[in-house]
């Protein structure tokens, strides 16, 4: 991994787009601020890790749902 | 326009109508995936969102207030401007769902709901705090 050292207020640009600064540091917490285009998407790593292991486990659903939840495909999509 | 035609692990030949596929430019989280369309009636508690590309790729997803009628789905504002939206109320909103063996076993991800406005899906987070995985039976 590479790692570069950067005191509050200075800035890593990371290809065109991104600019990660680091604003605060205070009590062992880094404050950073990150400007990247929209269609990029950022989250903190523990919350992306859970989230994409719940659609793991829902993706890996059988067809046939548990009594009293069913869905399936029809001829059209669901409406609504 | 002609009936849109794709292949699922689950559900064999599956035909859509061209309208009802939803973009995800972002795929969802963790799984990718672009293009999905929603399979299943509109009386059914849940249904699927099946990848036109991937036969294997589904997730069971569901309304989530016929789940959790006080559910409720904060957006940032860079999410809302992402999806051109300044409310989520103006977004259809899917939360998917892990299914277990009986309806008890069964948790729907509150923490980062589907949104769906103009053709275009994003899984988001809901800065609300809400679980990731919320029982979708209430425990007797």
């Amino acid at each position: 991994m590479l790692q570069l050292t950067r005191k509050p207020g200075e800035t890593i640009v990371i290809g065109d787009n991104i600019r990660v600064s680091v604003i605060q540091i205070a009590g062992g917490a880094v404050r950073i601020g990150i400007d990247a285009p929209r269609d990029v998407s950022i989250y903190r790593e523990e919350i992306w890790d859970a989230v994409k292991s719940e659609n793991a486990a829902a993706a890996a659903a059988p067809q046939s749902l548990p009594e009293g939840l069913s869905g399936g495909p029809t001829s059209g999509p669901a409406a609504g | 326009m002609a009936a849109l035609t794709f292949t699922s692990s689950r559900f064999g030949t599956v035909e859509v109508e061209p309208d009802a596929v939803i973009e995800f430019p972002r795929g969802l989280i963790g799984l990718g995936g672009s293009r999905f369309a929603l399979l299943g009636e509109e009386s059914d508690a849940i249904v699927w969102l099946h990848s036109v590309e991937d036969p294997d790729l589904a997730l069971p997803v569901a309304s989530p207030w016929s789940f959790f009628p006080d559910y409720a789905v904060d957006l940032s504002d860079d999410e809302a401007a992402r999806l051109g939206i300044s409310s989520p109320d103006e977004a259809r909103v899917l939360v998917v769902v892990r299914v277990g063996e009986t309806a008890k076993e069964c948790y729907a991800n509150l923490k980062a709901p589907i949104l769906v406005a103009g053709g275009q899906g994003h899984q988001v987070l809901n800065e609300a705090d809400a679980p990731l995985r919320a029982p979708l039976v209430p425990e007797a």
